[in-house]
């Protein structure tokens, strides 16, 4: 790593990269006909390819988005952008037929480890499409699809087709049309009716080609009644050029099913992370987005759930840490359209040494939405005099008979508890480390354990010099 | 200075216009500059001087470099009593008026709006010297077809003091964007603002509070009560500049929904920059709580009465922390008269 990149980056523990083995990689730079190409390469169905090139064009067309913070996106080159490369030939279902230096990369991020112990089934992602997949028998039997997108489209292509861009069509915004014209990869999950995934699937995703844009398409199906947990981590290695993650999750909770979508998000500070997540939750279906940003240039993410059924609810819980050269815009919006829907918004966010992080929320009642109830609690702590934290919450109010409430607050740590801390033995940093992880503890607690205690060793990682 | 006809035109993606656009509050059509008369402006306890218009810093905003281009005067108002009360009349089709106030020791003044003016352009504007306490109030009574375009920048200096309390009961098409800098330390700014929508009222309260000194304190209250097919706004901009440790502010935005075509908007933000500070904002909607209503019915109350007594009470309360008698009780006492005629006929 250059002087430069480490400066830019700071300490970063995956920032390690392997050699690029690409088996095909496009030239930098986006047009219409890397667009097919893309396409073509994959063999895809026409209907997809259309819907690619109508994206594309809608994407040149796009002004940048106004929501959130717009003026930092100027600093993105499309043509700087590499946006397919295919590291292995074939995603495969053994871990050891993947390739060995991606084998070695996963191995480093403790990914087959988590595997064996804890999760229902696994996708890992290296660059722009799956290189593992695997699914636990059991669930197979069921009946539960968890795939790769890719193989999700060449496998289910009626049921791809049916609910692919209903969610977040292309013509959402600029960057949601961007993945639809290039996306490669993602997962794309059934659970059909009335079956609940005990395990969490989990995938990971991880960048390591320089001046890479990822683009993955997640799906998710939950059929009337059952539920599943989907955890989703990612890393990039550090450079001192830019790269690009613009993705789009598009889950649909059917009648009284739940989906809770956990994200560790860890990318190296040279990535731009743009993401499109948005849940529909038919009648008393429940969509859950825990959702954590540690790493990051800028991170624009505003996970959203539309209420469509009546009972329906969503719960958002939303961490930021940014640290230097850091901004966190991110943030959740909840539209109620339907009568007696409930929404609970939790965000809290920490700024050190000249990071910035935003919170910025949409609340939204419509004429027809009777009955709703909807809390949000934004809490944000600033631990030096360079670090700056914004709220820009909106609630928009149509009904009379809505009950919402909204609260922020912003301040730094209290004297009072790192006075008591330090009166136990604890030394400052020590005693800054626990406030801060208690600070997360209504997120942390959300999430399976060892992501748990993998979000509080980073924590401590990234606290490391706060004092002084 | 940009001119009217040459600055860009709002978009609805700019924050400030979203919800009420700068052509809904243009009193012509937005391309054209047309001749605005003035308002006239009264008081029997403060000296009026009319001037040549001062200049104001106008930020880009489309309003203000309007206003500054349609308004020929700008009338200083010097405080000589501890209270003052001004009328401000707006009569004919489109009138507007600049009033600015310096002041240097501790008053009230009481601002009264009124009149059937199609359409109504007030800018204030005033400096809080060192060490002087200033409380402002301002009632909206204007007919109900008016249209209102509001712009106030108010500067607190050093020790300064103010106090700025908005009843907001009169027009059809309100637009105020209130700018508030806090330039000196050790200043203060307590805002309060109750709004009544009736009819189909839009009431659109833009406010702007920008701490720039360190020690500086503000507190801002916004109650708004919708009934009918009204809509109310209300965005707060909070903004605490690195320089400005120590401050401690707050903002609060409640709206209570009378009727099920009765819209409110809400959007309270917050810019820090400065690590020592306390910084908070809530927002809150909800309809009439049915056990308060159930509570005054059982004890006689028509259903009309016990709504007006509540909806009383949660504007009234807006005011409870006004600390200028003569301001608090002017208020209480308009929004009182109004509540009953309005909600008892």
């Amino acid at each position: 790593m250059t002087q430069d990149a480490q400066e830019a980056v700071g300490d970063y523990r995956y920032g390690f990269h392997d050699p690029e083995s690409a088996t095909i990689r496009f030239d930098k730079g986006l047009s219409e006909k890397v667009v097919r190409d893309i396409s073509e390469l994959k063999n895809e169905p026409q209907w997809m390819t259309d819907i690619r090139v109508k994206a594309y064009k809608h994407f040149v067309e796009r002004e940048m988005p106004t929501w959130g913070n717009c003026d930092s996106l100027e600093g993105i080159n499309f043509e700087n952008v590499t946006y397919f490369l295919r590291s292995s030939n074939k995603t495969e279902k053994n871990w050891d037929d993947v390739p060995e230096d991606i084998k070695r990369t996963f191995d480093r991020l403790g990914i087959p480890e988590a595997e064996q112990k804890w999760l229902g089934g696994v996708t890992a992602q290296y660059e722009s499409e799956a290189v593992y997949h695997s699914i636990r028998e059991d669930l197979e039997e069921q009946g539960v699809i968890f795939l790769d997108m890719d193989s999700g489209l060449k496998e289910y292509p009626e049921l791809v087709k049916k609910y692919f861009g209903t969610v977040v069509p292309h013509s959402d915004n600029k960057f949601s049309a961007l993945n639809t014209a290039v996306w490669s990869g993602g997962s794309f999950i059934y659970v059909p009716k009335g079956i609940h995934v005990e395990m969490p699937v989990q995938a990971y995703f991880r960048i390591n080609a320089k001046n890479m844009g990822q683009f993955e398409r997640t799906l998710i199906i939950a059929d009337e009644g059952s539920s599943i947990h989907y955890v989703e981590g990612c890393t990039a290695p550090t450079y001192s050029t830019d790269s690009l993650h613009s993705a789009v999750v598009e889950l649909i909770a059917m009648e009284g099913a739940k989906i809770r979508y956990s994200t560790v998000q860890n990318w190296s500070a040279n990535v731009y992370n743009l993401v499109t997540k948005r849940g529909v939750a038919h009648k008393n279906a429940t969509v859950e987005w825990v959702d954590g940003n540690i790493g990051s240039k800028l991170t624009m993410k505003y996970p959203s759930v539309l209420l469509m059924g009546e009972g329906a609810h969503a719960e958002i819980i939303s961490v930021a840490y940014a640290g230097t050269g850091q901004h966190q815009d991110a943030g959740a919006k909840v539209h109620h359209l339907a009568p007696n829907t409930t929404s609970n918004i939790l965000s809290k966010s920490i700024s050190k040494g000249g990071g910035r992080s935003s919170y910025r929320g949409m609340l939204q009642v419509t004429p027809k939405a009777n009955g709703c109830r909807s809390k949000v609690v934004c809490d944000a702590l600033m631990l030096d005099e360079d670090s700056r934290s914004d709220t820009y919450p909106t609630m928009e109010i149509g009904n009379s008979t809505a009950d919402l409430e909204h609260e922020a607050s912003v301040s730094k740590i209290s004297g009072d508890q790192l006075f008591y801390l330090m009166s136990r033995g604890h030394s400052e940093e020590e005693a800054m480390g626990l406030i801060v992880n208690g600070f997360f503890e209504p997120f942390t607690r959300e999430l399976p354990m060892e992501y748990a205690v993998e979000l509080n060793r980073l924590l401590e990682l990234e606290m490391e010099g706060s004092i002084g | 200075m940009t001119s009217y006809l040459d600055a860009s035109l709002p978009t609805r993606s700019e924050h400030l216009w979203r919800y009420t656009p700068w052509s809904r509050v243009h009193p012509t059509k937005v391309d054209e500059l047309p001749t605005i008369g003035e308002v006239v402006v009264e008081s029997e306890d403060a000296e009026l001087k009319i001037i040549s218009k001062k200049p104001v810093e106008h930020g880009n905003d489309i309003a203000r470099i309007f206003l500054d281009e349609v308004i020929q005067n700008t009338h200083v108002l010097a405080l000589e009593h501890e209270t003052s009360h001004v009328h401000i009349r707006a009569g004919g089709h489109a009138v507007a008026a600049h009033i600015h106030i310096e002041s240097t020791q501790t008053s009230s003044v009481i601002f009264h709006l009124t009149g059937e003016a199609e359409w109504v352009g007030l800018w204030l504007t005033g400096n809080i010297l060192p060490n002087s306490q200033l409380s402002v109030g301002l009632i909206n009574e204007l007919s109900s077809d008016s249209v209102l375009v509001r712009t106030d920048n108010w500067n607190v200096e050093r020790d300064g003091d103010f106090e700025l309390s908005t009843l907001s009961l009169g027009g059809q098409r309100i637009k105020s964007d209130i700018r508030t800098t806090l330039s000196g330390s050790n200043s203060n700014h307590r805002q309060f603002i109750a709004v009544h929508g009736h009819g189909t009222r839009h009431d659109d309260h833009h406010i702007e509070i920008h701490h720039k000194q360190p020690h500086s304190n503000s507190k801002l209250t916004l109650n708004a009560a919708c009934d009918d097919r009204s809509h109310s706004v209300g965005t707060g901009a909070l903004t605490i500049d690195d320089d400005a440790q120590h401050t401690d502010a707050g903002q609060i935005f409640r709206n209570l929904l009378l009727s099920p075509s009765a819209r409110a908007e809400a959007i309270p933000e917050l810019e820090v920059m400065a690590n020592e500070v306390a910084a908070a904002h809530g927002a809150a909607s909800a309809p009439i709580d049915p056990t308060q209503m159930h509570y005054l019915m059982s004890r006689g109350l028509s259903q009309e009465e016990a709504t007006a007594m509540l909806v009383e009470g949660f504007l009234v309360d807006s005011f409870v922390e006004v600390r200028s008698t003569s301001v608090r009780e002017a208020m209480q006492t308009r929004l009182t008269v109004h509540l009953e005629c309005q909600l008892l006929g």
